[in-house]
């Protein structure tokens, strides 16, 4: 096995060696490699993937570079396995070789919405003493610095460890400092631990998420980045959503989209270039609406901690925050209103749920699998208050109601004349049909912005039998 | 002598092509051909696009068929809709240019009068009510620009229902289904049947199908071209609502009448109360019962042949009770709205339709929405995307294109050096800051760009 390993990296120095590898000497190269590649394992899972169009399921098999990061089993692996149209189930992931292989179950935890990474949890009866990896702490990296990154190769080569040498090829500031690497990776090394020539790891390989991917922050898909240690260090200390139960402040929430107010805008409308938050719209009904902020309103001050953002990025510490500052007090905020400083107390609320946290109930009867209406999605949708429902996430292959045509991301309103606002009616209204057993069942819904209708034929005869 | 040796050619294709086609046949199916040829015209309009964010003029090709002796040529609205200059080329190879009379987006119909003083060959339009499936019929035209060129099939359906795809719709007619062979370039050529009447107008195909074009009846093509050289365009009345076949609702044919699905909002039948789910039994009269998708053209034709202004009795099925509702039409506004090129800022913008405020939950109908914006430009710079709707210049709210076009042409003049337009962006606003001067350094504008590519929601 070792020399299955060596091998491999003397394939790839043969190759990227000359060109992109000075920096690094074989002392270094073999010494980080052997302390970095034991940490470094396959994940194998089947992913569910919804056809948007139809809701139609299909499964797929799957696996991903899987980077051991804490001696008892928390793991990372990119972000793009768990997305809106798509899901890991049966997730396995293997460490070791030969003798030595070890194989756990796995549990997804939930995914942080500030990058695109997965954190995973090993499910194992006895405590786990694993070799992992220790990320630098702090520090940058320079443009054309050369990098190591350890991965996985394909299946076809037994998805044995290799490496891969590259640059920094850009250094991006917008919306956060992250780092573009100047060549296209493979497949197996995304999540791989980054190398510098020092030997220290300062981060793993990573890819923003366009907005059709689901990406709310960062639009650079394609392009592959070294996320440096300090985009995700908490997540170690905390991994996502394992402390749930015992954190006792929920991120608040203000309920604003807001821009930095650049020195132009400060100039258009005569203000101090000082930077600050422009607030240019407002979710009816959130504590800023409540609080009576109107937008072109500019926040200088929230809680005593002075705004002042001129660039994007900026504007993301204003978010981070408010959601630091702990619903269900009022918290003192200046803003500009026509130049004028006005002083308010606003009363911060939790952060709704946002869709991936939403409930979910599989109808057992139709093939309907649906979703309460959260505020993320209603903002999305552009769904005025009048509109309340649930909204198809799945439409089960085959089902009664793939054959009314129904698919995902259609809001049901009424069913067989039981009112929907909410999960709850949803079940009520399955629940009292499915004793009725009428032939014809009319489901009134929303798909885009206009209503209509939908009949339900089902077999019920059939549907007694699952 | 010219004209036989033009028509030979199209006439040994068809000898060797189907050689499975008996002798009386054949000769019907040349007669046909020979009936509508002289009549066919191929037609070079140029016309404006607007693609990202620029306005321009390109050349397209397209089919067309002379109906009266004076030069009236009927073609479809996506061929010569919004064309700058018509080209004809005519059976005999002559050139004419040609005026668009009028174009309607609803049934992809247009009508160009041809300027020629010669009396011309027209075709005799036949009926599209009396088709059968199995029929032989004829597809004239330019597929792929290739002029003059005939093909021959059966009917496939005659009544096939297409539903509305982003904005290709046509919500009044069902379409005649043909194995014909029809491409692109056929658009507007004729659908014969073997008397050498002209059944259809062909427009669509299934792409990635092979064999599987579309024609509009030539029935609803009769009356949209009346009203064209008319008056110049088709007048449709509109009360907002949104009709299904009762198959939606019960499979049992017992039960009669159409759907309501859907309500526009500040709509006449919101305000005369009609409401989902509403059965429509009547119209002015007139029964109403679509039981089928198929049917549905038919019921909407009866809502827009109200005379636009007038009232109209609906009534309805509401739970057990019948209710009769009086309701005012309005005249149904245009599918698309009118376009412009904001050249400065390197944008392009068009005129609000009642879909897009609806889309869009605007409180009212100010504003214009943007088409596109070209990348590197002023607009681009400042963060404008395709899509937004500007309700705000400065101050001033943008009523509409004109409006909108003279607070531009204010600024441009006036070279202010800052501009700020507030947008609807889906559900949310956005300041945009338009920076008429760049006489700042490169890098104050490094910071600028890519600015309104995120929003941050906290």
């Amino acid at each position: 096995m070792l020399s299955n390993l060596a091998a491999a990296v003397f394939l790839t120095l043969s190759v990227a060696g000359s060109a992109s590898g000075d920096g690094f000497d074989q002392v270094m190269i073999d010494a980080a490699f052997n302390r970095v590649a034991p940490a470094v394992g396959l994940l194998t899972f089947t992913s569910e993937i919804t056809k948007s169009a139809s809701g139609e399921l299909s499964r797929r098999a799957g696996n991903a570079l899987g980077l051991v990061i804490a001696r008892d089993g928390l793991l990372i692996t990119h972000g793009h396995i768990l997305q809106e149209d798509r899901e890991p189930v049966n997730i396995r992931f293997t460490l070791g070789r030969g003798e030595d292989e070890q194989e756990y179950d796995v549990k997804l935890l939930k995914k942080p919405d500030d990058i695109n990474i997965c954190f995973l949890r090993l499910v194992s009866d006895q405590p786990l003493d694993l070799p992992y990896v220790t990320f630098r702490s702090g520090g940058t990296l320079s443009i054309g610095e050369p990098l190591m990154i350890v991965g996985v190769l394909s299946e076809t080569l037994d998805n044995t460890q290799g490496v891969f040498f590259a640059r920094v090829g850009a250094i991006l500031d917008k919306p956060r400092v992250t780092y573009c690497l100047d060549e296209a990776l493979r497949f197996g090394f995304v999540t791989g631990p980054v190398v510098n020539t020092a030997g220290e790891v300062v981060g793993v390989v990573g890819f923003d998420l366009s907005v059709q991917e689901g990406g709310e922050l960062y639009v650079r898909s394609g392009h592959p980045l070294v996320y440096q240690t300090d985009l995700f260090r908490r997540y170690i200390d905390e991994p996502p959503g394992e402390q749930e139960a015992v954190a006792d402040v929920p991120d608040a929430w203000l309920g604003v989209f807001t821009q930095p107010l650049t020195d132009d805008f400060a100039e258009y409308w005569g203000m101090e270039k000082k930077g600050g938050v422009i607030i240019s719209s407002i979710v009816s009904g959130s504590p800023a609406d409540k609080a009576g902020l109107k937008t072109g309103d500019v926040v200088v001050d929230f809680n005593g901690m002075p705004v002042r953002s001129k660039l994007d990025r900026e504007v993301l510490q204003f978010t981070k925050l408010v959601r630091e500052t702990g619903a269900g007090q009022p918290v003192p905020m200046t803003f500009l209103r026509e130049g004028q400083p006005t002083q308010i107390e606003v009363m911060l609320e939790p952060r709704p749920k946002p869709a991936s946290e939403a409930i979910e109930y599989e109808d057992p009867v139709f093939g309907l699998t649906v979703r309460e209406l959260t505020t993320d999605v209603r903002i999305l949708l552009n769904l005025p208050d009048t509109v309340q429902g649930v909204i198809i996430r799945r439409v089960k292959s085959g089902s009664t109601a793939q054959r009314a045509g129904m698919r995902s991301g259609i809001i049901i309103l009424n069913f067989e004349r039981h009112p929907v606002t909410n999960i709850d009616d949803f079940k009520a209204a399955v629940d009292a049909v499915a004793q009725d057993r009428p032939n014809e069942i009319s489901v009134f819904c929303r798909a885009g912005a206009v209503t209509g209708f939908f009949r339900l034929e089902p077999r019920w005869n059939d549907a007694a039998g699952e | 002598m010219r004209r036989v040796a033009w028509y030979i050619a199209p006439l040994l294709v068809l000898a060797t092509g189907c050689v499975t086609t008996g002798g009386a046949t054949q000769r019907t199916v040349i007669r046909a051909k020979d009936r509508v040829a002289p009549a066919l015209v191929h037609i070079r309009p140029v016309k404006q696009v607007f693609a990202q964010g620029k306005r321009e003029e390109i050349l397209v090709l397209g089919s067309g068929f002379i109906i009266s002796p004076d030069g009236y040529v009927v073609t479809n609205e996506h061929v010569v809709g919004e064309a700058s200059f018509v080209e004809c080329v005519l059976s005999n190879k002559e050139e004419v240019e040609a005026e668009v009379v009028g174009a309607d987006r609803y049934t992809d119909l247009a009508v160009l009068k041809l300027a020629s003083d010669d009396p011309l060959p027209f075709v005799k339009l036949g009926s599209s009510s009396a088709l059968e499936s199995g029929q032989t019929v004829l597809a004239l035209g330019s597929p792929h620009g290739l002029a003059r060129s005939v093909s021959l099939g059966i009917v496939s359906v005659t009544d096939r229902y297409l539903e509305e795809q982003d904005d290709v719709v046509s919500p009044y007619n069902n379409w005649i289904q043909t194995d014909a062979a029809i491409n692109r370039g056929n658009s507007g050529g004729p659908l014969v049947n073997l008397k050498g009447e002209v059944v259809g107008v062909n427009a669509r195909m299934l792409v990635g199908a092979e064999n599987v074009g579309f024609a509009i009846p030539i029935d609803t093509a009769r009356d949209v071209v009346d009203q064209i050289i008319k008056q110049g365009r088709v007048s449709r009345s509109w009360v907002g609502v949104t009709v299904q076949e009762m198959r939606r609702k019960t499979n049992d044919p017992s039960v009669r009448g159409v759907i309501i699905a859907d309500i526009e909002p500040l709509s006449p039948a919101q305000e005369a109360g009609l409401k989902p789910g509403d059965i429509i039994l009547s119209i002015a009269g007139t029964l109403t019962n679509a039981r089928f998708e198929e049917d549905l053209p038919a019921i909407r034709k009866l809502v827009a042949d109200i005379p636009v202004g007038s009232e109209a009795v609906f009534r309805v099925a509401r739970g057990d009770e019948e209710i009769d509702v009086a309701v005012t039409t309005e005249e149904r506004s245009d599918l698309k709205g009118d376009e412009l090129e904001f050249e400065e800022w390197g944008f392009t913008a068009s005129e609000l339709t009642p879909e897009m405020v609806r889309r869009a939950q605007l409180p009212g109908r100010t504003g214009v929405a943007v088409s596109g914006v070209q990348v590197g430009g002023i607009a681009f710079k400042a963060g404008l995307q395709q899509g937004d709707i500007v309700l705000k210049m400065d101050d001033a709210v943008a009523d509409n294109l004109a409006g909108f076009r003279r607070l531009y042409e204010e600024r441009i003049a006036s070279s202010q050096r800052l501009v700020m337009m507030v947008v609807q962006r889906g559900a949310v606003s956005r300041f945009v800051l338009i920076k008429q001067t760049s006489e700042d350094e490169a890098d104050v504008e490094m910071e600028q760009e890519g600015e309104g590519e995120n929003s941050h929601v906290e």
